[in-house]
């Protein structure tokens, strides 16, 4: 399964990241999140990345971060 | 008195001080200040209450300037990032208040601070870094002067992090212009009270955080399940939600979107209506403020989002690009009769580089427009600038004169008021002020909000209770309308008290009660905050407690610090005296009878004195504030029964 994100849907409010983190340590932690999302604040531009501890949240029902996107900007793809 | 006792999570812990006359910084638990106030602006005001001396003057050392985030800010729970930041209220020498989003809180949280308490006043230009336990006070010298976007460009660059949180004050809060902003990424501003002032005045340019800690909450499934159902009642909303997700000024539209007859003060008070030809030019899809939006964005934690990108590629303002446009902008565009889209994104970002409030800068110049009109002042006066209606251009210059104190800018920096009693003449009744701090709301058509306005305890602002009818505002299902009188102290009461709690949560007024999102109502505050701090409140604990208390204790500062009395909760006499002109509620006015006789409900349902609206031994000592009431009493200022 792989993790994806449109860029043209995202509003960079990071809280993919920080449900990230709470899969990860149970707690808000963007410091140990497997995404980083950065918004430069002149430019706006947000620079978005995923980095190789993603477990998919095997855990969970599916995954946290497309969970609470509301902007729909994160998707996956499906488990087989 | 009610106390949170045994708060186990969701708060940082720590309360930083720092002191920049001697440079000394220390911490401190949040612990015991969150047990009696929930946190944020609830440990500003109390703090506030407790050390500033009365007499204290805004420029004294003695005052302190408050950061505060509130307990639930850093964690998902949606709008948790919000900043409440205190001081002594440049206009008004009462409480000051001015509440900002962005993602400095979440930051200043993740490196283990709840709040920041600045005291006395740096000899030379500085900033405080803030990254976990490392905390520097940093000279500042190559940043002073700058704007805010050029400050931020200079840290990035210096201390080489692209992380690092920015909250910065620009020219205008270093010159000691009254109206200034402290502005939060470049582009958030914690505008009222003069909080920029204060900062500018204590010589720190600029607060710099970077956290890599966490915040973890009590019971953490618990949680997740309230801020699962926070997400479903935003889904419900789905409309709603599309339409902030433009940017809030999308509303504006559509020409029959009924704001634009219930809250266009135009030029400067002289109309609440603003003709539909300047609305359509101002706000037309092809090309007016939407066609410039280049994309929207979101603070954190937050599923709806509602800053408009704008970027202007041809034109006199080519390469103007950066966050920022609000209703509030469309209220300017009417105040100052200039339906010219460009110029109204340029005076925006603008006061965001300078660091300027935008109601101090609206309503303050436009009533110098006024002068102009009326000849209290001539193009001698402004240095050869013709303030006429709708001249965006003298606008942008007169905004810049103001930030740099360039000739009759000079004048108008020091406070609007004292400058209406230098000019003279007459001309102290054309400007609109509440308490001291240039206004630019709706007093005349709109009753609750103006009622609420006019009760600020931070000197006018809309925040504190405003409401513009049952759809949007209120307690669901009370009966009451948005243009008139009855039952609006019900309303603004809830509203007020809904606000006070989301200020010491940290939860954006979007998502919560205001504006009838209701993404978040008390009871989802209830429910996060037992899961996330470990409590077990009820909603009748955090409305008519920790609600109550939040608004008493500003309340009895401003009691202990001024002598503002009933007289000065009541709107500005302008809008007393001359009626609307024109438009559908042409022949409104704010009668002054009627809102005598909603202040003395409102007194009431705040537990004050009616009459006087004083506080009452009763109503302190109930929420466990004897000392305050004691403290109140030898001033005289106590009602004691």
């Amino acid at each position: 399964m792989e993790i994806i994100r449109n860029p043209s849907l995202c509003y960079g409010c990071r809280t993919c990241q920080i449900a990230c983190s709470f899969h990860h340590t149970g707690s808000f932690w963007p410091d140990r999140s497997s995404i980083d999302v950065l918004r430069n604040p002149q430019t706006g531009v947000i620079k978005w990345s995923i980095d190789s501890t993603c477990d998919e949240c095997k855990s969970e029902k599916e995954p946290l971060c497309t969970k609470y996107c509301t902007y729909k900007a994160i998707r996956a793809n499906s488990r087989k | 008195m009610t106390e949170a006792t045994g708060i186990k999570c969701c708060i940082a812990g720590k309360i930083l001080r720092v002191n920049l006359s001697t440079g000394k910084i220390s911490t401190q638990n949040t612990e015991k200040y969150a047990r009696k106030t929930l946190g944020g602006r609830g440990i500003n005001s109390l703090i506030m209450l407790n050390e500033i001396e009365p007499k204290t003057k805004w420029d004294d050392p003695d005052n302190l300037l408050c950061f505060g985030t509130g307990s639930l800010v850093g964690t998902m729970a949606p709008g948790s990032c919000r900043v409440d930041i205190s001081t002594i209220n440049v206009f008004s020498g009462g409480k000051g208040s001015a509440n900002v989003g962005g993602f400095w809180g979440p930051e200043l949280k993740y490196a283990g601070y709840d709040n920041i308490i600045v005291s006395g006043k740096s000899k030379k230009p500085v900033y405080l870094y803030i990254n976990d336990n490392r905390i520097e006070l940093r000279e500042a010298s190559s940043l002073w002067g700058q704007t805010t976007y050029e400050t931020d460009n200079i840290l990035r660059r210096e201390l080489g992090d692209e992380h690092i949180k920015i909250a910065a004050i620009g020219p205008a809060g270093e010159n000691r212009v009254r109206g200034s902003a402290i502005i939060v990424d470049t582009a958030k501003a914690a505008g009222g009270s003069g909080v920029g002032c204060v900062m500018g005045d204590k010589r720190l340019k600029a607060v710099v955080v970077r956290g890599h800690g966490k915040i973890e909450v009590a019971d953490p499934q618990g949680y997740m399940e309230e801020v699962a159902k926070c997400y479903r009642q935003c889904a419900e909303n789905e409309s709603l939600v599309l339409s902030m997700r433009r940017g809030t000024i999308d509303l504006f539209v559509d020409q029959e979107f009924p704001a634009w007859n219930l809250e266009m003060v135009a030029r400067n008070g002289q109309d609440d209506y603003w003709q539909k030809e300047k609305r359509i030019r101002l706000m037309n899809p092809e090309t007016g403020i939407p066609s410039l939006r280049k994309w929207v964005r979101a603070c954190p934690s937050c599923p709806t989002g509602c800053m408009p990108y704008l970027e202007i590629n041809k034109g006199k303002y080519e390469g103007l690009k950066g966050e920022g446009i609000w209703v509030n902008t469309i209220q300017s565009a009417a105040r100052f009769d200039i339906d010219d889209p460009e110029v109204m994104i340029k005076f925006w970002l603008l006061a965001n580089q300078l660091g300027l409030d935008t109601d101090y800068i609206t309503a303050g110049l436009s009533w110098l427009f006024e002068c102009y009109e009326k000849g209290f002042i001539t193009k001698k006066d402004t240095g050869g600038l013709e303030l006429t209606w709708g001249n965006g251009e003298a606008l942008i210059e007169l905004i810049k004169m103001v930030a740099y104190r360039q000739g009759i800018g000079n004048l108008l920096a020091d406070g609007m008021v004292e400058a209406a009693e230098k000019i003279g003449g007459g001309s102290e009744y054309y400007l609109i002020h509440m308490k001291g701090q240039p206004s630019q709301e709706s007093y005349r058509i709109l009753k609750g909000w103006g009622l609420a306005v006019s009760t600020s305890p931070v000197a006018g602002r809309h925040l504190r209770g405003a409401t513009q009818g049952p759809e949007h505002f209120g307690p669901r299902g009370l009966d009451f309308k948005a243009t008139e009188y009855r039952n609006q102290p019900k309303a603004v009461i809830w509203q007020g008290k809904t606000k006070e709690l989301e200020d010491n949560l940290g939860i954006c007024s979007y998502v919560g009660t205001w504006i009838g999102a209701h993404f978040l109502t008390p009871a989802n505050f209830v429910g996060l905050v037992n899961a996330g701090m470990g409590l077990n409140l009820t909603e009748e604990e955090m409305m008519d407690h920790y609600a109550l208390l939040g608004r008493n204790l500003e309340k009895a500062f401003n009691a202990l610090h001024t002598d503002l009395s009933r007289e000065d909760d009541l709107p500005p006499k302008r809008f007393r005296e001359e009626e609307v002109k024109s438009g559908p509620f042409k022949g409104f006015k704010a009668d002054e009878d009627k809102y005598n006789e909603m202040l003395d409900e409102l007194y009431g349902l705040w537990g004050w004195d009616r009459k006087t609206g004083m506080q009452t031994r009763s109503g302190l000592e109930r929420l466990g504030l004897k000392e305050i009431a004691d403290k109140l009493a030898r001033q005289g200022k106590l009602v004691d029964r």
